[in-house]
């Protein structure tokens, strides 16, 4: 098995990238971050700088005696017992005020509601009803009030260069705000183990001009398109009459169930199997062949297509635009 | 095998008569030092099988999309490395190297209770096997060792592993327990006659210190493991949220016993810095008074800041300040012990031999390991950098950068005087360099993936930019420290063979264990030193310029308590943290309204009645043991005989009321109210029949003559048990029963 | 209102608390002829006085069960211990009958006075009713005294051996972490009277819902980490205390060299 994984849309302007906040919830991170890193930096040099000068100043050579006996000074304990004390008061006031620009209360009512599924991520726009799998698209400069939920078990929402990471609990739903300020794609992972796929848990923030995020979200609100052509409309009659539809559903036809992602504007995402491979008609391909090869563990059985079957199902979805 | 036995033998491990027997000697032994080296021998296998494990992880992510492992193998990987290297390495070790000190440095003979040092030991590999044999049942555990809920229940995890897991958790968390009540005691009970509490060792100290904290965490873990248990074999929901449950209460009770568990291996750690850097440096430590009372706080502390494992779950932002402000807290107790080991080695004579080069590596490493902690109690950073390798790095950095460091500098300082024979210096150094550096190339990068946005426990990763050369560097590096580990071996087991001979005290180290013979003979000590400050043997070489004798002030720190009755105590203090999970789990469903049988179903005045009989059993037994005092044999055995009948007539009130809810359909699974009464009231009524089953023991040693002479300790200790079982049960009562009416 | 306006204008002169104090002040100096502890006695009375005259005291007056839960540590836990560290050193607090002194008696009353008036029932009482308030302000007092009296005794005798001192408090620490997890992550209002709009005779209803943030839910849980956190810092600086107290016994040099 082999992934042919390629990433052209990705922000590869830098590798460190909680160090490249592009937000203004990540950039409160990020400034605290540098604060914090210089205060505990200079202890460690300062520490350690110690330990060094005792190591080159005071060694043992041969036919020393032992030297003198210095049980300890309590007034030196006392200051170096307080001096922390000082440090850490002004790290949690620090800390404190982080939190809440950071982390500000959530909205009354969500722009964006996501759900973490075994190995997948699906986000629902409650105000127009638009509904996407492992992308999520945000315009520019907007914040949005985001309401994480769980299907299952655990996972965690972490986009490192937009918003704090939070965990999706079952029966405990948790708020973040994600906001970004200029257009790109930026990756977010499940940094919560969740099981066998949880490497391939990946989901992309698009941030969009307000105009591109209106024309998106308006298409998305759209049903899917009847096919045209005999093998795609052939792919579509497949879908129907297998269990497809026990898992997914596609808006405009008689599949509507909630247990996979919605492929409804499915040729428009740009990613298979939540980061596995790039969407493209023969990663898609071998997915249908057989999702088990290409994702070992996702809940997608091997349905045994033939070739042709395949074929006609990679037509017919390549027409949900 | 003869080259075995006679090396053993020459290592004074073996006596002549032993000898034809070998095996039985090693097998069936109480003695603390054996078994020390036993606990030691059963980590460095686990170590061996952990860290293949761990090379097997660093394999597979050596290079992106790799897809040398299947996911779920990957998985099982890394689940069993980190339950391995905590619970069949890390504690085993340092049980061990206690096992073998504490009795030395404090000067008595053996530890309290030999037979139950025994039988905490071989709980280990007991538990060990336990774990592995897994691998035989259908497959290993595959939900991280911290097994978080609900991923770790049945419809998530249908296999046997997780359940082989809790299991071997449960015996190894009784393991360490009975070990850890063994120390307490004996260090209260067994100390040389001026051996006091303030003189003593700083490493014994802080093992005594640290063995609280085990009796206050691991029954923590313990009852989580029940209820984790009870919900996959019965049926329940206590962590499932599809049936009312929380998954938020795992991570409570698993952090409330997780984060004492990280200080439960790094006091230990700090107590072998404690040691081998003053006598490398020849001079005493830095403030000792200093030095103890940080780890009392410490020990304190840790108890009080487990939610900061939990600043991404979403508990609040008022929950999350206060536990910033305790997490950041003990970086201050911490930090005065870093200080003072800093301070130790300033104005010394460092010799730099292997067992301080490892001690003055793990000094830095955790320097840098307790700053990276404390960006992780701002919790602001925490949201960034938690759960992804920036925190794998941070607690590698505490994990091997101080507790294996510091392990490995006390296997080189004291297998002198555990085999008489020096380990060969030479290879020593280049086993630390090979580690040193290696463990800096493997975790140090870490940080840096965490910060590219690696979230940990994935078994692969796309090819994003960077992500490909530092897992490279870091697998590197993970091969340097296996190389080292080798090297280890070769050296422990050369030098067993045909190393130097050590002599009593190779270092010239100034606590009790060197003042007898390596290794030292089956009582111990010949003959102790006498014994005036906190460094006997520096005031026999230097009687010119002795330290200052450190005083005896207080009754309470001369005086060696009773050791049963310690026990029993101590014992009690660990079931109170154990019922108090139980109790709070029960409180806290209890305030959610549940569909179905809740505590309204209960009788009232029927358990009640049952309840009296049970408290009355109290009295009965303390007039037994004034019956006893009193040397009125008869009246001793009536009341227990009494008390015993009573507890039965409890038990058996409590078998009724099952019996009336099973008729009515109730069972554990029918909804959480009654699968927490059933758990509480199940264990107490558990309790009070092993109770039972005691009072029946002497009972029938009172008939057959025990007891006669005098005031047996037994009996005060059994009594004390008992009045404890009692009174959890007046908490039970008034929780569950009385409770509702109030409201 | 704005919060400065409030913070200035809810202090009350409650003549009840000002005339006993400055009764108990000339007392003070009138019955002890050693004047060195007076510090302390002022440093309680000052506490005291912040306690049960302050805003504080007006925000736990119906409004705030965090500010309940402040007063309460205040007066249970640091009130009593400032007074028995102001009594001159040869005061003894011998009690009759001896089993009164028993360090049991003390820890009981120490984290039972916490229990207790945390039961829904009283916790309500004591808010509605004038009298019941006073009979806990009163109570808290006494037994935080009783408490503390194995601790900080004037005569080392009567006080618990260190290590014996360090398990007292590190238990009584551990039992009222217990009360405050239970009041932190419970669903249940536990005084329930401070989640019902108060009779807002100060007018500063809106101000503590709006522009502090403070839902129900966040006060209890404010009120519980109150109990759990800080409250244990007030017991850890003790076991400190203790154990410099053991320590500190000063080290003498060998005999034959001094």
């Amino acid at each position: 098995m082999e992934h042919s994984v390629a990433f052209p849309f990705l922000p590869i302007g830098t590798v460190l990238r909680v160090f490249a906040p592009d937000s203004p919830q990540a950039h409160s991170i990020f400034n605290l971050g540098i604060v914090v890193t210089i205060i505990l930096g200079t202890i460690f040099v300062l520490v350690g700088g110690a330990i060094v000068y005792a190591l080159m100043r005071f060694r043992w050579r041969e036919g020393e005696p032992d030297p003198d006996q210095l049980a300890g000074n309590k007034t030196v304990e006392i200051i170096w017992t307080l001096i922390p004390c000082a440090i850490v008061l002004a790290l949690f006031l620090l800390t404190a005020r982080t939190m809440g620009r950071s982390d500000p209360a959530p909205a009354p009512e969500p722009d964006l509601v996501v759900t973490g599924h075994q190995w997948w991520w699906e986000a629902r726009y409650p105000k127009s009803g638009a509904v996407v799998a492992n992308e999520i698209h945000i315009p520019v400069g907007n914040a949005f009030s985001v309401r994480l939920d769980s299907a299952d078990v655990l996972h965690e929402f972490w986009v490192p260069e937009l918003a704090r990471k939070i965990t999706a609990v079952p029966g405990h739903p948790n708020h973040l705000w994600i906001e970004a300020d200029k257009p790109g794609t930026y990756l977010g992972v499940c940094s919560e183990f969740c099981g066998t796929e949880h490497a391939w848990m990946h989901f992309l923030v698009i941030a969009q001009s307000q105009a591109e995020f209106d024309a998106w979200q308006k298409a998305q609100l759209a049903p899917a398109a009847t096919p045209v052509g005999d093998s795609a409309a052939k792919g579509l009659a497949l879908f129907q009459q297998t269990s497809c539809v026990n898992c997914h559903a596609i808006n405009g036809t008689s599949a509507n169930a909630g247990v996979g992602p919605d492929l409804t504007h499915f040729a428009s995402r740009r990613q298979l199997g939540a980061g596995i491979a790039e969407n493209t008609r023969a990663n898609l391909h071998r997915w249908l062949k057989d999702p088990q090869q290409v994702k070992p563990g996702v809940k997608m059985p091997d349905f045994k297509f033939t070739d042709e079957q395949v074929t006609q199902l990679v037509d017919y979805f390549e027409t949900l635009k | 095998m003869n080259g075995i036995t006679s090396a053993l033998e020459r290592a004074g491990l073996l006596t002549i008569e032993q000898r034809e027997h070998w095996r039985m000697a090693w097998l069936s032994t109480v003695d603390h030092k054996r078994i020390g080296i036993l606990y030691m021998v059963t980590a460095l296998v686990f170590f061996v099988v952990g860290g293949i494990e761990a090379l097997l992880i660093r394999l597979q992510l050596a290079v992106p999309n790799s897809t040398f492992l299947h996911p779920d193998t990957y998985n099982m990987l890394f689940t069993m490395h980190g339950t391995t290297m905590i619970f069949l390495v890390a504690m085993p070790v340092l049980f061990g190297l206690a096992n073998y000190f504490v009795p030395l440095q404090i000067g008595a003979r053996d530890m309290a209770f030999p037979r139950l040092n025994a039988f905490s030991f071989w709980l280990v590999p007991f538990g060990g096997i336990l774990l592995h044999f897994s691998f035989l049942a259908g497959g290993a555990p595959n939900v991280g060792w911290f097994a978080y809920a609900p991923l770790s229940e049945t419809p998530y995890s249908s296999q046997l592993g997780v359940d082989y897991w809790a299991l071997a958790l449960l015996v190894l968390g009784i393991g360490s327990v009975g070990a850890s009540i063994n120390f307490i005691v004996t260090v209260l009970s067994m100390r040389a006659p001026n051996m006091t509490l303030r003189r003593l060792p700083l490493f014994s100290w802080m093992i005594f210190v640290n063995s609280f904290l085990v009796i206050l965490a691991l029954p923590v873990l313990n009852a989580g493991l029940v209820m984790l248990l009870i919900d996959r074999r019965l049926d329940t929901h206590f962590f499932l949220p599809s049936g009312g449950g929380s998954a938020i209460l795992w991570q409570h009770i698993f952090w409330a016993f997780g984060h004492p568990e990280v200080y439960i291996v790094a006091i230990p750690a700090f107590g072998i810095l404690s040691e081998i850097i003053p006598v490398f440096s020849r001079k005493p430590i830095f403030g000792y008074e200093f030095v103890a009372g940080s780890t009392v706080a410490i020990a304190f502390l840790s108890l009080l800041v487990w939610a900061h494992h939990m600043f991404t779950v979403g508990l609040g932002h008022t929950i999350d300040l206060f536990f910033v402000a305790s997490s950041m807290l003990i970086a201050i107790p911490t930090g005065v012990k870093v200080l003072a080991w800093s301070a130790t080695m300033i104005g010394g004579r460092i010799r730099l031999q292997t067992p301080m080069l490892f001690c003055v590596a793990a000094l830095v490493q955790f320097l840098f390991a307790g700053l990276t902690g404390v960006s992780h109690a701002v919790a602001a950073l925490d949201w960034q950098t938690k759960n992804s390798y920036f925190l794998v790095a941070h607690f590698h950095f505490v994990f091997v950068g101080l507790i294996v460091f510091a392990i490995l500098g006390a296997l080189h300082y004291w297998f002198p005087k555990m085999s008489g024979r020096m380990l060969s210096e030479r290879i020593g150094k280049w086993t630390f360099w090979l580690m040193f550096i290696g463990f800096n190339m493997t975790f140090i990068i870490q940080h840096f993936l965490g910060l590219a946005g690696m979230p940990r426990r994935i078994y692969t990763y796309a090819d994003l930019p960077g992500w490909g050369w530092m897992n490279m560097v870091s697998t590197v590096g993970a091969f340097f420290m296996g190389a080292a580990a080798l090297l280890l071996v070769w050296n422990l087991a050369a030098s067993l063979l045909r190393g130097k001979i050590a002599g009593d005290n190779p270092w010239n180290a100034w606590t009790l264990e060197w003042a007898t013979t390596s290794p030292p003979p089956h009582e111990n000590f010949h003959e102790l030193p006498p014994i005036r400050s906190r460094r006997p043997l520096w005031d026999i070489a230097n009687p010119d310029r002795p330290d200052p004798m450190v005083g005896t002030k207080w009754k309470a720190e001369i005086s060696a308590p009773e050791k049963n009755t310690s026990s029993v105590i101590a014992f009690i203090i660990s079931e109170t943290g154990f019922f108090g999970v139980l109790i709070l789990a029960y409180l806290f469903f209890h305030a959610y309204p549940q569909p179905g049988p809740g505590a309204q179903d209960l009788n009232l005045l029927k358990t009640g009645i049952f309840s009296l009989s049970l408290f009355a059993s109290s009295f009965t037994i303390w007039r037994s043991e004034v019956s006893q005092h009193k040397g009125n044999h008869r009246a001793m055995v009536g009341w227990l005989a009494a008390t015993i009948l009573l507890g039965s007539i409890f038990i058996i009130g409590q078998g009724l009321e099952y019996w009336g809810l099973f008729q009515s359909g109730v069972t554990v699974s029918s909804n959480l109210f009654t699968t927490t009464f059933f758990t509480l009231t199940g264990f107490h009524g558990l309790h009070v029949c092993v109770g039972l089953i005691v009072l029946l023991i002497v009972l029938g040693l009172a008939l057959a003559g025990d007891f006669k002479q005098g005031r047996s300790p037994a009996l005060k200790a059994v009594g004390l048990y008992w009045h404890f079982v009692d009174a959890v049960w007046v908490v039970v009562f008034s929780a569950v029963y009385l409770l509702p009416h109030l409201q | 209102m704005t919060t400065s306006q409030f913070l200035h204008s809810a202090w009350t002169w409650n003549p009840v608390v000002l005339i006993p104090c400055v009764v108990a002040l000339a007392a003070y100096f009138a019955v002890f002829r050693d004047h060195r502890r007076w510090g302390w006695f002022v440093a309680a009375l000052g506490v005291l006085l912040l306690t049960l005259l302050s805003p504080l005291n007006a925000l736990a007056d119906g409004y705030l069960f965090s500010a309940h839960m402040a007063q309460h540590i205040l007066l249970l836990l640091i009130v009593p211990a400032l007074l028995l560290l102001c009594l001159p050193r040869s005061v003894s607090l011998a009690v009759r009958p001896r089993v009164l002194g028993h360090p049991l008696v003390g820890w009981f009353a120490g984290v039972g006075a916490m229990w207790f008036w945390h039961a829904p029932v009283l916790c309500n009482a004591a808010v509605s009713s004038r009298p019941v308030h006073a009979l806990q302000i009163i109570s808290l007092l006494v037994l935080g005294c009783v408490f503390w009296r194995q601790i900080l005794a004037p005569r080392e005798s009567e006080r618990l051996s260190p290590p014996g001192a360090v398990l007292y408090l590190f238990s009584a620490c551990v039992t009222c972490s217990i009360l405050g997890i239970i009041i932190t992550f419970s669903p249940v209002t536990v005084c329930s009277i401070y989640s019902m709009p108060p009779p807002d005779t100060l007018g500063i209803s809106l101000m503590i819902r709006g522009s502090w943030g403070m839902t129900p839910e966040r006060d209890q849980q404010i009120g519980g980490l109150l109990m759990w956190v800080p409250m244990c810092f007030v017991y850890l600086a003790a076991i400190f205390a203790q154990i410099a107290r053991w320590f500190s016994e000063p080290a003498r040099l060998p005999e034959h060299t001094a």
